[in-house]
């Protein structure tokens, strides 16, 4: 009868014991950010970890990196929950809802930790300063921009999109909605396919897109791997009068860019983003970031400007045949 | 359910006749060869009484195995003969913990399905295996040949599998099992060699679907496959194969997969909003699978 | 032979898992920053409440032999519905709730009918609905309409906390344990349950209304899928298509590894909320020792496996 007790204790024992050698221990004053990107397994977040990495190394801040490995809805709350419990110094999260994420983020501040929106913002009351890379209105103009330019003003094109729900695309979707009506009378969109975030699907939609709309001369793909996805299925499908544009990331991009099915993908530098996300949060920490700054000294990245709570990296940057070899991710 | 086939096509025929262009009708043969492929596999081992939930993680490690290889500089023919190895010797893991300790199938397959997904997330954080040689597009064969090779390679394991499981033992090894497993056995019949072989199957096909949807690109994506094990459970069933085993044919299974392959395709044809697709999918394997349990209880 | 049974009685399924929850909490207890402490626990029981309830409809249906893939794409078109009651219709949050509920019902209401009445697999019916479900979500909202915005009086429910800092869904978590302990323990009606789990019929012979019941498992699932929609909506603040999307298989999850035979007729409720607990633990302790989420995955999955091979094992001994 005791046996099975005596072997319980010895397995907690046992367990303690373990814990405790896995332990790392605190070091004093090093400062702790935790970052969060919408989903782990993607190379556009990826790529910013490498930036927030960088920024971690050169001020000495141990950076926590966690989020769902999936678009999960409701991950992200309860890692961010987590961390406060854990207690850290800034959180800073790209946020996949905006509302949901909102009450844990504010639950955070009330408890003295730092937060910080990047790539996708919260409400703003539940956030210390948003790192913008580019609006949901500039991203939409630049994609518009370049389908106008690619069609000479008038025509049709489709979208191929991320999922259904995809709230970072469903903004971008609106937006573009609103400039079509107000600045491109001459431009139609003719439908709007999802890609689930696979790029076989994304190839698979595109392939019947052109069979059912043979009037799609552009087809933007504004998920990194419906790009392409498109792209390979506009360039077998032979339709040399069809090309593709989107927001993806540059390597993917770079075999289709170079041979002129895709004619441009919109993006920014996301470990730059990375590396400014961490550099503010350490600011906020320090003090030395504080509403009401007008600029922001971001190291390597020099000066940058703070429009109210947002800072900005930049402007959408657009990648062509000519500049892709730049990057590497 | 050839009857909902046959519908769908007349229906097709009237509002969007170009669904039947040449051009399209190729498409969708090698769009969903790979679904095909596996499709095979999972009849059998439903045919055999089980199932298995982890397919799409299989797929996923399969064009990833694929993409390496072919990184490491072999030939085509030992990529695509790693990547089936790989398959199968994932499939021989479901069915070493199934055929060999007896665990329920479902269960086991849940546990490794999450087990794998999650295991190549962390090795490969998400990155695209990229640079491939130029030989690996198409098998190297350019893109008319290759899409023949792709649609070749789907309908001739349907062939050889369609034959075995009529005409050789093996075969209806895996019909006994399924059926009657206590009585398979005084016809010896090893129930548990064939619930192992069927996951092996099932595990080899799935890789072959991997090489398949692999070598139409020029890189490959690190969480593909996401989903594949419902559309192939579902095209199986809506095929006629019985859940409880013993019962199906892989003809059957192939009415499923084309039936289940065409919606997306005739929706989009038939300018539907993407955003309805999936309550019609759900809606066809409801009134398809309700359909055959009228049928059968007329019988 | 006597002393062997005796022996091994304590190494039942539940209590070798509680020992395994025991020794997670210990370890995280050293490993991870402030895991011990009572905030972490009710934060880690309000983000387990939906799943929970998930689990507890469950665990009724797989004791039947059955099983339902469709309770997480339920819940996405109850809250979508809910949200739509409440912000588009202007009813008061407490119908909406009520509405929510009763889409869940009516779900549960089209897999019983297809389960009980035309003897339809449930693996293959509730694949039809977890697709049809998600899919009704989706074309509602056309993908994009996500409903926010709701009253504080109803946030309140999945963020607030009660005097003493529990979060207020534990209660109706708890009420519901209760409901489906006494159901499925104490009461004729569970019996028939596991009987009908282990043999339908012999279940029939013996004089129980198996449709009936199996009606009454497929409804109760339903119902906590449309309570769990209003537990998720009042904790995120948002009801979008996407909600609760893969929350079926956490659920299975929980259920299997608490003991629950995929094959009916043998489990208890107590197991599944220790199989719940050794999940949520796992997933709450990796982060708070800063080791990487995918990591839970597989620590689940390896778990998932060593308990069914253990409950062989168990089995399989104590039948000597």
């Amino acid at each position: 009868m005791k046996r099975p007790i005596l072997l319980v204790v010895l397995v907690v024992v046992a367990a303690v014991v373990a814990g405790a050698c896995g332990r790392s221990e605190p070091t004093g004053s090093q400062l702790t950010v935790a970052m969060m990107p919408k989903n782990k397994g993607n190379p556009y977040f990826v790529s910013c970890r490498k930036g927030a990495e960088e920024a971690a190394a050169e001020l000495g801040v141990k950076l926590l990196w966690d989020g769902p490995t999936e678009t999960d809805p409701a991950k992200q709350n309860e890692v961010v929950e987590a961390w406060i419990t854990r207690g850290v110094d800034a959180v800073a999260v790209s946020v996949e809802n905006k509302e949901a994420i909102s009450t844990v983020l504010r639950k955070a501040r009330t408890r003295g930790i730092k937060v910080l929106t990047w790539d996708a913002d919260a409400e703003k009351d539940a956030r210390d300063f948003f790192v913008n890379q580019a609006t949901p209105e500039g991203i939409a103009a630049v994609l518009l921009a370049h389908t106008a330019r690619i069609m000479g003003g008038k025509g049709s094109f489709a979208i191929v999109t991320a999922s259904l729900t995809a709230a970072n695309q469903n903004e971008w979707i609106k937006h573009i909605r609103e400039e079509l009506a107000t600045r491109y009378p001459d431009l139609r969109l003719v439908d709007i396919r999802p890609s689930d975030d696979d790029r076989k699907r994304a190839f698979d939609e595109t392939q019947t897109l052109l069979k059912v709309h043979p009037d799609v001369k552009v087809v933007m793909a504004i998920a990194s791997p419906a790009v392409p996805g498109a792209a390979e299925a506009v360039k077998q499908s032979g339709r040399t009068d069809v090309k593709v544009t989107g927001l993806g990331l540059p390597n993917a991009s770079r075999p289709y860019l170079k041979d002129g099915v895709l004619d441009s993908v919109v993006l920014w530098n996301t470990m730059d983003l990375g590396y400014l996300t961490l550099r503010a949060a350490f600011a906020l920490v320090k003090g030395s970031l504080k509403a009401g700054d007008k600029t922001f000294a971001a190291g390597r990245l020099q000066t940058l400007a703070v429009d109210g709570d947002a800072i900005l990296l930049g402007t959408p940057f657009t990648f062509t045949k000519a500049n892709v070899d730049q990057c590497d991710f | 359910m050839g009857l909902a086939l046959v519908a769908l096509v007349v229906f097709l025929a009237f509002r969007a006749p170009g669904f039947f262009a040449p051009g399209n009708l190729r498409d969708l043969l090698v769009s969903n060869a790979p679904v095909l492929v596996a499709s095979i596999g999972m009849t059998l081992v439903i045919l055999a009484r089980q199932i298995d939930i982890s397919i799409g993680s299989q797929f996923a490690i399969g064009g990833v195995v694929a993409g390496l290889l072919a990184k490491a500089g072999l030939p085509m023919p030992a990529v695509a003969t790693g990547t089936v190895a790989a398959g199968a010797f994932l499939g021989a893991l479901n069915g070493a913990l199934v055929a060999g300790l007896g665990l329920p199938s479902i269960v086991v397959t849940l546990a490794t399905m999450v087990l794998l997904r999650e295991t190549l997330r962390w090795a490969t954080e998400g990155v695209w295996v990229e640079n491939l040689p130029a030989g690996f597009q198409w098998f190297g064969l350019g893109q008319g040949p290759g899409r023949v090779a792709v649609i070749l390679a789907s309908l001739l394991a349907f062939a050889a599998f369609a034959w075995a499981l009529r005409h050789v033992a093996a075969g209806r090894a895996v019909y006994a099992t399924g059926s009657e497993p206590e009585v398979a056995h005084l016809v010896g019949v090893r129930p548990r060699r064939v619930v192992f072989g069927v996951f092996v199957s099932l595990g080899a096909l799935t890789g072959l679907a991997a090489l398949l949807t692999a070598i139409q690109f020029i890189d490959v994506q690190t969480n593909a496959g996401v989903g594949l094990e419902m559309k192939v459970i579902a095209a199986v069933v809506v095929g006629g194969t019985a859940i409880s085993g013993g019962r199906g044919t892989l003809v059957g299974t192939l009415l499923g997969v084309a039936l289940l392959g065409a919606i997306g395709p005739a929706l989009t044809f038939l300018g539907t909003e993407a955003y309805w697709e999936r309550a019609l999918e759900g809606l066809v394997i409801l009134l398809a699978v309700a359909a055959e349990a009228f049928g059968r209880r007329r019988k | 032979m006597r002393v062997a049974d005796h022996r091994f009685r304590f190494l039942s399924h539940e209590a070798l898992l509680g020992a395994f929850v025991l020794a997670e909490v210990a370890y995280f207890g050293v490993r991870g920053v402030n895991f011990f402490t009572v905030g972490n626990v009710f934060e880690v029981a309000r983000a387990s409440v939906e799943i929970g309830l998930l689990a507890l409809g469950l665990t009724a249906v797989i004791l039947t032999g059955g099983i339902d893939l469709s309770v997480g794409s339920l819940l996405g078109l109850s809250a979508v519905l809910m949200g739509a009651a409440e912000r588009s219709l202007g009813l008061p949050v407490s119908l909406a709730c009520l509405a929510g509920v009763t889409v869940g019902v009516l779900g549960g209401a089209l897999n019983a009918l297809l389960v009980a009445r035309f003897d339809i697999p449930p693996l293959i019916v509730t694949l039809g609905t977890f697709s049809l479900f998600r899919g009704l979500a989706e074309g509602w909202t056309g993908g994009v309409r996500n409903y926010t915005n709701f009253p504080e009086s109803f946030l309140f429910l999945g963020q607030g906390r009660l005097p003493g800092g529990p979060p207020p869904q534990l209660v109706l978590f708890l009420v519901a344990a209760l409901f489906f302990w006494l159901l499925l323990h104490h009461t004729a009606v569970g019996r028939g349950l596991r009987a009908i789990g282990f043999s339908p019929q012999g279940a029939r012979h013996a004089g129980i209304p198996v449709r009936r019941r199996l009606a009454l498992v497929y409804l109760l699932s339903g119902l906590m899928s449309g309570l769990a929609a209003v537990v998720y909506a009042a904790r995120l603040g948002q009801a979008k298509a996407d909600a609760g999307s893969g929350f079926e298989l956490f659920a299975i999850t929980a259920v299997v590894l608490g003991g629950t035979s995929i094959f009916g007729g043998r489990g208890t409720v107590h197991g599944t909320l220790l199989g719940l607990a050794a999940v949520a633990v796992l997933q709450n302790g990796l982060r708070l020792a800063d080791l990487p989420a995918e990591l839970a995955g597989l620590f689940t999955g390896v778990l998932l496996i060593a308990a069914l091979a253990l409950g062989r094992l168990v089995s399989r001994r104590s039948h000597e």
